[in-house]
């Protein structure tokens, strides 16, 4: 059996690594990248929530997360429609 | 000295630090990056940063406490995220109508172009999975299921919106909000005047919650609405 303490490092190193990404990656002066790559940070915190068996919080951070991507989506896509600077 | 309850398992003390010490690395990334940037749109992405390193320091506590904290902050950051988009969409558009010399362009679709493949799968599964989602939603109860609705209705209306199909709307979805805060007020008092129907009061609270956030999500919908109206 695989250890849990396993995925709970692995969770930090991705929540870490994806919010370095997020911060100062490569092409986040792009909206869209640095949405995505707020993905990665999300899908670390999935896999603590795991370990410490907060099966209700797991749900609910996947179910906000796909809103909140269609939110960002939605003001990118209209403030770059109205030509202002992203 | 700490403070730590009997019932907490031995596994989730020794992950207490590195929790802790991961939440304040990514929340001290995030709010350097926020100091940094000078776009709003920037600031309102890395945001969620800082809710990712508040969950990471909520959930080191390991007992059903974290999970009832969890919660109530997930929706909220997602009640914010839609209140600051609009503000910031809003006054964009305010900035352009005192310089009407930065033309601006006629669409403002979420998907310009409108969708026209003819498959069978196109119409039924978004509908499908719609139910799929509601349903389950409205079988967990509470914060997590408002927010699986809410993401179910959400699919619903986007799917539709994709394929410049016209959408059910509701007008009166703002009036489900008394509603379930009703609810919520009598399951709340019912739980001091009468504990022995603790569960009853439980399940008024919890379906209260629900109507709650997914209609707040339904707002959503209620936005796209606006979008329609403009073309």
């Amino acid at each position: 059996m695989v250890e849990v303490q396993l995925f709970f490092y692995f969770g930090i190193f991705l929540a870490i690594v994806g919010s370095i990404a997020t911060a100062w990656g490569p092409g986040v002066n792009d909206p869209v990248v640095r949405t995505f790559n707020t993905e990665v940070a999300s899908v670390g915190v999935c896999l603590v929530l795991l370990c410490y068996n907060h099966v209700l919080a797991l749900l609910t951070l996947l179910a906000t997360t796909v809103i909140i991507t269609l939110i960002l989506f939605r003001a990118i896509i209209r403030l770059e429609e109205m030509g202002a600077d992203v | 000295m700490v403070m730590i309850p009997p019932y907490v398992p031995e596994a989730f003390i020794t992950m207490y630090l590195p929790a802790i010490y991961a939440g304040l690395i990514v929340g001290f990334i995030g709010t350097m990056a926020i100091a940094m940037k000078r776009e709003e749109i920037h600031i309102l992405i890395l945001t969620d940063l800082v809710g990712l390193a508040m969950i990471f320091v909520v959930s080191a506590v390991g007992t059903d406490l974290a999970e009832a904290l969890i919660l109530p902050g997930l929706v909220v950051e997602l009640a914010e995220t839609l209140a600051i988009s609009e503000i910031l969409i809003t006054r964009e558009m305010r900035i352009i109508e005192q310089d009407p010399r930065r033309n601006l362009s006629k669409s403002s679709s979420l998907f310009p172009q409108p969708f026209s493949a003819n498959m069978e799968i196109l119409t039924t599964a978004p509908n499908f999975i719609a139910l799929v989602l509601i349903g389950y939603g409205i079988f967990l109860t509470g914060f997590t299921g408002g927010a699986v609705a809410g993401g179910g209705i959400v699919l619903y209306a986007l799917s539709k919106k994709a394929r410049g199909l016209p959408i059910l709307m509701l007008d009166g979805i703002a009036g489900v909000s008394g509603i379930a805060w009703c609810l919520w007020i009598i399951g709340f008092l019912l739980f001091f005047v009468m504990p022995q129907y603790w569960l009853l009061s439980l399940f008024l609270a919890a379906c209260g919650l629900l109507l709650k956030v997914a209609s707040k999500v339904g707002l959503i919908g209620l936005l796209m609405r606006e979008d329609i109206d403009r073309e």
